[in-house]
């Protein structure tokens, strides 16, 4: 039954005959002359009606990738915070030409998985297959975007998912420790929001309906399109399938966030039967188009960005604390924040803490000797080099430049921006981004293992599994 | 249906296909697209290492892969974890690496790496800018050539596996549900613990042992080396010979002798935590290995159950009852051994046998009455498209080619495999869901919610 197509592809070699020649194991090999990192052409078309779709051809496989992005998502939720989610999670479960298991079956049967996912600062619809069925596709991403219904009977499934969703989250530690980081960090904005079963059952079908009817125009819109076309083929195909999309006046975003942050407090989630402290110290940090991001993203792999990183060597290798230690800024549109963390086992997660904040501190302290802010900036220009790989991921930049306002050359200056950062302009950055006085350290761990030694770091305040203070 | 007629890609197809023998079946199979072939050379080093090299200069990197055919399989039973934690040491360095310096190579080159293992196999990998293949080949053979285990790393590396394994089983919720159904499905053989181990034992395992270790497994004669990406054939194959060529050949390996038994009556085990605050069960049967013709067939008969929205199990747990909040079928097949299960974790308030009802309802549905046309059609599809996306990176080629060697001995599966996925007729999936899921032998392992949290379900709206 088992037929293996012969392709004459495999060249069995014999290679007894090649010796080995005298190498110098002693030392690091040198490396040949290092490739330029370029950021691929692509192509940009603005369709009569707004829509603004982007082209990367990329032959390697026999498949297209659409992803429509729809700026707004969780910044629209207007103090209902599951509402653009929902939103999202319905496209594909009803629309005016097909009913959700119609929607599922059609898709399923060509191998394509049509979803939506709602962000901070947008809502991304992605759909992908096998090029053969590009039309379908198509449809299928129209009929989803321009004609939902939002069917009641579908909503009531998914809050009632998202209600059982919430009583398996009060036992994960990684959910309730970025909850209630965001909420400290971001406080009321829509970005610190989350769900809770209150916003879950406060959501109407007709929220959803207003939701899509506002924010769902193609002026508010870009499309990304990766595969196995050309673009002249492509983008006539696009405007005929969107041509009923009309232009529409969309209302302005809500004011910008600019968060405070007063003193360094803890937060202690009280999750009993824990064996490890999910730790996480944040601050408020820059907005997604601030001019520093390449230099940033430096300045933070030396203290977290990897495994060279100095977190991951301190906590790690050198204490055997932790499995893994990481910082990152989270930018938004409209703010961002820090957040930098690790999973210690009950007993050191004070000590872990303590070594966190010396590891903030002593970037803004001291300069980055050289020989170490060298590998950091190669790492970072190198994994840049790397991701060029990645024709999803050079889409979703081209819609970030769009999506963030970001200068139309971020990309193709980023890797010489990375790789030109100084000691003296590392720890500029540093005293301008990371603080080590006006931080929130958000712990989901034992209480009672764990509060006496962090009461020694800064007042405490107890939550339980529900995210509510418990009064001490 | 999908329209074909209207794809500019259908006389392609057309033609592609008719080149194909599959068509000459009775019943035909749906067309599959035309996968662009991915071209290799390959052989073996004198001491025995195996060696595949494919270049593609679309982007200027390069992704080196190392599989030594190791696993936790080969672990004694009263040292499980042994060979994750050896390959936690193998990142301490070599007589020409200082201590913790791998990374930093690595990293300093602009590249990243990792490495993982599984029960049958570990593997090494590093991604790189093309203009660094030296160093990864010059860290690669020291590893196998020169490996430096002292106390100082041991010690750490203790402690940083045991955080993993609080990570990943202790602390999370359902987190023990892997090691659990090993314990039951496998029982008997050295599958029967998973890779992560006891804790106990990653304590007790001394020095002495890993350099044993490191003796028996890490030879060339073990190893296969896949290279993917950017660099020139002809000048790697050379370095390939300068690195590696010196390490000498090992004594053939003892691997260990597993019968596997299909035929083993299941078993029943409730696991109680008190940090699982929804009902899950989890339904699981003896399949084979990965290699047997049956696996493709089983492959298919997994997504009919639960890939997508118009699948069985989610059609009738999620959407249908509203019982399940998710739920999946996955088969999962080894060197020596298989397992299929089928998995429901259960909404608020939803009874756990109401949950296991389901789930025999539609195995039991699948054995008597087999699958429609259609269903067998779209898996195929799903199956096309699948691979269609597998292989993009240079990583993927290289795992996935080393990988098709190993443990198939075809490295050329990774342009033909989805072939055999095309060969299966409809009739194999009833065929295999009779002969591998039946009533008799399904194991159930179920996570009841604590006593304190059962809640009736909430109403919304």
């Amino acid at each position: 039954m088992i037929r293996t197509l012969s392709l004459s592809l495999a060249v069995s070699v014999s290679l007894g005959a090649l010796a080995a020649a005298a190498i110098d194991r002693t030392k690091k090999p040198d490396a040949d002359p290092a490739p330029a990192a370029s950021f691929p052409d692509y192509k940009t078309v603005t369709l009569p009606n707004g829509l603004k779709v982007f082209v990367i051809e990329d032959d390697r496989t026999p498949r297209i990738t659409f992803r429509l992005l729809i700026k707004g998502g969780a910044l629209h939720d207007g103090g209902k915070s599951s509402l653009s989610s929902f939103v999202a999670g319905l496209l594909n479960r009803g629309t005016q030409k097909r009913d959700a298991a119609t929607f599922a079956s059609e898709s399923d049967y060509i191998g394509v998985r049509l979803e939506g996912m709602s962000g901070a600062d947008a809502i991304s619809v992605s759909a992908g297959g096998l090029t053969k069925y590009t039309d379908k596709i198509l449809d299928l991403l129209v009929d989803a975007t321009l004609h939902p219904i939002f069917p009641e009977e579908q909503f009531a499934k998914e809050q009632r998912k998202a209600l059982s969703a919430l009583e398996a989250e009060k036992q994960e530690p990684g959910k309730l420790g970025d909850k209630l980081q965001g909420k400290l960090v971001f406080g009321a904005h829509p970005y610190g929001a989350y769900r809770t079963p209150e916003t879950v059952k406060a959501v109407t079908r007709e929220d959803l309906v207003k939701y899509h009817q506002t924010w769902f125009a193609p002026n508010n819109a870009t499309l990304a399109i990766v595969g196995d076309v050309k673009s002249a083929d492509i983008v006539p195909l696009v405007e005929k399938a969107f041509a009923e999309w009309q232009k529409r006046d969309v209302p302005a975003d809500p004011a910008p966030v600019t968060p405070k942050m007063e003193g360094l407090t803890v937060h202690l989630v009280d999750r009993p039967g824990s064996v490890q402290s999910n730790i996480q110290i944040s601050f408020p940090g820059p907005a997604r188009n601030n001019p520093d991001t390449a230099e940033l993203n430096v300045v933070n792999a030396t203290l977290g960005g990897g495994f060279s990183g100095r977190l991951f060597q301190n906590l790690r290798e050198k204490n055997g604390w932790t499995y893994g230690a990481y910082s990152a800024f989270g930018m938004n549109r409209y703010g961002g924040e820090f957040s930098a963390g690790a999973e210690t086992r009950n007993a050191v997660t004070a000590p872990a803490i303590k070594e966190t904040l010396k590891e903030i501190g002593r970037l803004r302290d001291e300069p980055v000797p050289e020989e170490e802010l060298t590998l950091q900036r190669e790492y970072n220009v190198g994994n840049y080099l790397l991701s060029l790989e990645s024709s999803a991921r050079i889409a979703q930049r081209v819609q970030d430049i769009d999506l963030y306002g970001l200068p139309t050359d971020f990309y193709k200056t980023y890797a010489s921006r990375m790789g030109s950062v100084t000691p003296a302009h590392a720890q500029e950055l540093a005293k301008k981004y990371l603080t080590t006085e006006n931080a929130v350290i958000v712990v989901v761990g034992e209480a009672k293992e764990i509060k006496p030694e962090l009461e020694k770091i800064g007042k405490v305040q107890v939550y339980d599994q529900q995210l509510k203070p418990v009064a001490p | 249906m999908p329209n074909f007629m209207k794809s500019p890609l259908f006389l392609t197809l057309a033609v592609a296909t008719l080149a194909s023998p599959l068509l000459a079946e009775t019943t035909p199979p749906p067309p599959r697209a035309v996968i662009k072939p991915i071209q290799y050379v390959e052989y073996d080093l004198p001491n025995g290492m195996h060696v595949i090299l494919h270049q593609n200069k679309a982007v200027p990197v390069v992704s080196t892969y190392v599989l030594y055919k190791v696993g936790s399989k080969n672990e004694r039973p009263d040292r499980t974890g042994f060979a994750h934690f050896f390959e936690h040491l193998m990142f301490e360095g070599s007589e020409n690496i200082p201590r913790g310096k791998i990374d930093k190579f690595i990293s300093g080159a602009g590249g990243n790496l990792n490495a993982s293992t599984s029960f049958d196999q570990t593997d090494y990998f590093f991604n790189l800018p093309a203009n660094q293949l030296k160093l990864a080949l010059w860290i690669e053979s020291e590893r196998l050539m020169h490996s430096k285990i002292d106390e100082t790393g041991v010690e750490t590396q203790r402690q940083v596996v045991k955080e993993e394994k609080r990570r990943g089983v202790d602390n999370q919720p359902y987190g023990t549900l892997f090691q659990e159904l090993a314990g039951l499905v496998f029982k008997g053989t050295p599958y029967e613990w998973v890779p992560i181990g006891s804790a106990q034992y990653i304590d007790q395992a001394t020095i002495e042992e890993f350099r044993a270790f490191w003796k028996k497994y890490y030879l060339p004669n073990n190893a296969t080396l896949a290279v993917a990406g950017d660099f020139e054939i002809e000048t790697t194959k050379q370095l390939i010979a300068d690195y590696f060529g010196p390490i000498p050949k090992g004594p053939e390996i003892e691997r260990p002798k597993i019968e596997w038994n299909l035929d083993v009556p299941g078993a029943k085990k409730d696991v109680l935590k008190d940090n699982t605050p929804l009902p899950a069960s989890l339904h699981a049967w003896r399949a084979p290995a990965e290699t047997d013709p049956d696996a493709y067939p089983l492959e298919l008969l997994g997504n009919i159950l639960s890939s997508g929205r118009s699948s069985r199990l989610y059609k009738r747990l999620v959407e249908k009852e509203q019982a399940a909040l998710e739920v999946e079928a996955f088969p999962y097949l080894l060197e020596k051994a298989g397992v299929l299960g089928v998995y429901a974790m259960g909404q608020q308030g939803v009874a756990l046998d109401q949950l296991d009802k389901l789930i025999t309802e539609e195995v039991e549905k699948v054995r008597a009455e087999g699958v429609t046309e259609e269903e067998y059609r779209k898996a195929l599809n799903q199956k096309e498209a699948e691979f269609a996306g597998s292989f993009g990176s240079m990583n993927a080629r290289a795992k996935n080619l080393a990988r098709y060697h190993l443990f198939y001995g075809d490295a050329n599966l990774i342009n033909t495999e989805l072939d055999r996925y095309f060969a299966v007729k409809r009739e194999d999936l009833q065929r295999v869901a009779k002969k591998y899921l039946t009533a008799e032998r399904t194991n159930i392992l179920r996570f009841p919610v604590p006593a304190k949290d059962a809640a009736p379900a909430p109403k919304a709206n």
